[in-house]
């Protein structure tokens, strides 16, 4: 009866055993703070997830006053948040609990006042000196704010300070290749303990992701399945109709492989594939999914051209409207070769999976937005209920992760009368249908789960290290071997037919979504 | 909620889905995750109750089977009727089966005959027992047999003490799972003072008391008359986590424990629920003095203020969770299992109620 460590708390029962800390946001007047982090924020506090001794610091270069901030943040939550429209006696209370404070990311000065300006919050709102640093920011000034931070003995070292602990969360893209990755990796860890980074891919703050763990390990009737013996392939699809908007810049830099690839799609694979972990604590689960990883099978230089497709949008397309192609994008230089959707194929090479192709692909401007793993089975043996000398579709098992969230499965059944034939039919739930609630946005929850001090659903530095091992050799040989058909898929479309042509060569096709 | 049609037992399903066919054009989608079936007395209560189901629907829709006695029937009937019932958010299009049986008399026996065929196979059943459990009724046995776990409200019982005994009586001799409308209504309170005496020196705090003091909202409604349950269940937790020990207690609900006292005292706010507890104020020997107090007019929000002959901290806020009719319910149909906490609790109870407070 006593087990719990606090006598007061009840293991698996409350959500509010959370310590009271301040967040600060770098590169507060960012899009991603007025998008996605200040509803999140709002939500968290509206539904009092948050600890209630919290403030919230935006720091960032442009000169504000406090109330003009969380005017603008107020004007975002309008906009922006799943629950509108905003709760005015809520936020009230709520925007007392937020500041600005202006600063380069390289001054020493600025540092030096925020940490003075963090004390007298901790006076003021009882935070003990916990902090949160999200690093809503360009990946160019991680190192330099991290080592101004610590500088500034805003970071702890949590080998030595126990009362009090600060966390770092650092968007994506972390590195730009395995080289760069590493560097940024020594860069920061000179500063920080592995256990205070947190690597956000907001991916896997959706409900539908973490959905994956459950509904693989909390269900017997398919973990028996799960490898080799039944499953024929696996198509991982992570496609958007939208173009690249504004980000002109980021992507002539990135491109999808690193954009989507290297962090979400890995992400997905790699919990797709994992084994059961041991517990469900962040390093097992971690562990697992990092087996994977280190599993897959190198690309030899045949599979970059045979295994790998890259593709480029151009003019055509979306719900019948015309959309201009990627070169004639804002920012875009008219001659890129950047990549807007990308295809793998790739094996990986551990017992469970042995010989079971993973089709990968996402794109830009594809003729939906879907993100989808499908899990085609192998055919039932023998050859009975074949019609015509044709075999019945195999049995496929679609967990849909955005939009229309949820889990289908596609079984063949007799159509009712007399010459029995047989249909495909599929049995479908939805989460939108099912729950009458809106689930939490994936930013809501990932802050929540820093704040508890739970990076189960962050990556890690191996995860991040393995992911970028796979794909730099890609990056390498497409700079040495620039394309020649580019823009070699109309907006629209499916992507390029080499993507068709690459999985038709085994057979297969891809899956009509 | 569709316009609710009276019909024999047997057409239950058809008339259903003739509803169903009706809204199709209306684009609404039938859900549902588990069974909740409902027995309540004819009663003031009784819209009380079908409010908080429809909060249930909104967050985790259910097929509703809705049993209402008239205890005062002068003759038997056995009446169904099914109908639809919508989240009150127009947006949503989700909706649910509604299946309601009224009945009288001679006529309780024929309910679980009624009722069995129209449970959703393959999906929980959750029982929500809205009268005194420790007053015999035929019904109770052959639905909670049916049922997975049984949600009580103490605010029913006429006596907390026989509803503490019944309720351990039938964990102990049933396993099933339990839980209590009223003990999930002190949840925000449990969390908050969990929070505040969060750390070891804190916690210490605790076993240095010199008073202790709970106070509730004594405004009285035609559904809610037990109005001291719930600081009696926040104290009974404390003496029980914390191992204090009840010396006497007496009906100004004025407790003495080994070295310390405590109270339970009462105030009247509009608008909120009765029975909420409004503050809680712990000073302590060395008179240092938490004291938590909801906000007047932001009820859902405690105000904590922290000081000691030394020094005074700034207060600062904590966030309840929503106040409003049902959430408790809601919350309690998600859990699973049985709470240690409410089950210890309930233990203690019986030492610090052993006078028949309530």
């Amino acid at each position: 009866m006593q087990s719990d460590p606090h006598p007061l708390a009840e293991t698996g029962r409350t959500t509010r055993n959370i310590d009271p800390c301040i967040l600060v946001i770098f590169g507060a007047t960012g899009d991603l703070t007025g998008r996605k982090l200040a509803p999140a924020l709002y939500n968290l506090g509206r539904e009092g997830l948050l600890p209630p001794n919290f403030a919230c610091v935006g720091f960032a270069r442009r000169k504000k006053s406090h109330e003009q901030f969380r005017q603008e943040l107020k004007a975002d939550i309008d906009s922006y948040s799943r629950v509108k429209p905003i709760e005015e006696k809520f936020w009230k209370n709520f925007s007392d609990h937020i500041f600005y404070h202006r600063s380069e990311f390289d001054q020493d000065e600025g540092y030096e006042s925020l940490a003075q300006t963090l004390k007298q919050l901790d006076t003021k709102f009882s935070t003990r000196g916990n902090r949160v640093f999200y690093l809503s920011v360009q990946p160019k000034y991680f190192p330099i704010i991290i080592e101004k931070l610590r500088k500034h003995g805003l970071l702890y070292d949590p080998h030595t300070v126990e009362d009090r602990w600060s966390r770092v969360i650092i968007e994506k893209p972390f590195g730009h290749d395995v080289a760069s990755a590493a560097q940024l990796q020594k860069n920061i860890s000179q500063y920080l303990d592995e256990s205070q980074i947190y690597r956000i891919d907001h991916y896997l703050g959706k409900e539908t992701v973490q959905n994956l763990l459950v509904f693989r390990f909390a269900n017997s009737i398919f973990e028996s399945l799960w490898n080799y013996k039944h499953i024929d392939h696996v198509q991982i699809t992570v496609a958007e109709d939208i173009g690249i908007g504004s980000r002109g810049h980021f992507f002539e830099e990135e491109g999808l492989l690193r954009d989507i690839v290297q962090n979400h799609m890995m992400q997905l694979l790699s919990l797709v594939a994992m084994e059961p972990p041991v517990n469900l604590s962040a390093a097992a689960i971690r562990d697992e999914k990092v087996k994977v990883l280190e599993s897959i099978r190198p690309f030899s230089k045949a599979d970059f051209e045979q295994s790998i497709v890259r593709g480029q949008y151009g003019p055509g397309f979306i719900n019948g409207e015309p959309v201009v192609g990627y070169r004639q994008e804002k920012d875009v230089s008219p001659q890129s070769n950047i990549e807007t959707f990308v295809a793998l194929h790739l094996f990986i090479d551990n017992w469970r999976w042995a010989g079971i192709p993973f089709y990968l692909r996402g794109g830009k401007r594809l003729p939906k937005r879907a993100t989808e793993i499908a899990i085609t089975f192998k055919d039932a043996p023998g050859v009975l209920f074949q019609q015509n000398g044709q075999r019945n579709p195999p049995n496929v098992l679609a967990m849909r992760i955005q939009p229309d969230e949820g889990i289908a499965m596609r079984i063949n059944c007799k159509v009712p009368g007399p010459s029995s034939p047989i249909q495909p039919v599929k049995m479908d739930f939805r989460y939108g249908s099912y729950f009458g609630q809106t689930p939490p946005e994936a930013y809501e929850r990932l802050i929540w789960e820093c704040i508890l001090g739970d990076s189960t659903l962050f990556a890690r530095s191996d995860e991040v290290a393995h992911s970028w091992q796979i794909l730099t050799p890609v990056l390498d040989y497409w700079a040495a071997h620039p394309p020649k058909d580019f823009p070699n898929y109309a907006s629209g479309k499916w992507g390029p037919k080499q993507a068709d042509e690459m999985i038709a060569r085994d057979g297969r096709s891809w899956r009509i979504l | 909620m569709s316009i609710q049609q009276i019909i024999s037992p047997d057409k239950i399903e058809s008339e259903l889905m003739k509803i169903w066919e009706g809204l199709a054009k209306e684009n609404k989608m039938r859900a549902s995750l588990f069974n909740l079936i409902i027995f309540n007395r004819y009663s003031e209560r009784t819209d009380y109750i079908r409010n908080i189901v429809q909060k249930v629907i909104e967050k985790f829709p259910c097929r509703i089977l809705f049993i209402s006695e008239d205890p005062a029937a002068d003759h038997p009937y056995l009446k169904t009727a099914v109908s639809v019932a919508m989240p009150q958010n127009s947006e949503s299009s989700i909706a649910c089966d509604n299946i309601d049986i009224g009945v009288g008399g001679a006529f309780l026996e024929r309910v679980p005959y009624v009722l069995l065929p129209h449970l959703l196979p393959d999906l929980p059943v959750t029982l929500l027992w809205a009268e005194d459990p420790c007053k015999a009724h035929p019904l109770f046995q052959p639905l909670s047999k049916l049922a997975g776990r049984i949600i009580f409200d103490s605010e029913s019982a006429d006596s907390l003490l026989a509803f503490s005994k019944t309720v351990l009586e039938l964990r102990e001799k049933t396993q099933i799972d339990i839980a209590d409308l009223n003990w999930a209504r002190t949840e925000g309170w449990r969390d908050l003072i969990a929070f505040v005496f969060d750390t070891p020196e804190r916690l210490t705090e605790l076993q240095h008391l010199k008073q202790l003091t709970l106070t509730y909202n004594a405004r009285p409604t035609e559904f809610f008359c037990h109005l001291k349950i719930q600081s009696m269940y926040l104290l009974s937790w404390l003496s029980d986590r914390l191992n204090w020990t009840c010396k006497t207690a007496n009906q100004k609900l004025q407790f003495q424990f080994e070295s310390f006292s405590a109270s339970i005292e009462s105030t009247e706010w509009e608008k909120l629920g009765p029975g909420t507890i409004i503050g809680a104020r712990f000073e302590t020997k060395k008179d240092s003095l938490v004291d938590c107090a909801r906000i007047k007019d932001r009820y859902h929000y405690v105000e904590i203020q922290i000081s000691s002959p030394e020094k005074c901290d700034l207060p600062y806020q904590f966030v309840l969770g929503q106040t409003a009719t049902g959430q408790s319910l809601v919350k309690e149909i998600c859990m699973k299992g049985t709470s240690d906490h409410y089950i210890a609790m309930l233990r203690q109870l019986q030492l610090l109620d052993r006078n028949q407070l309530c």
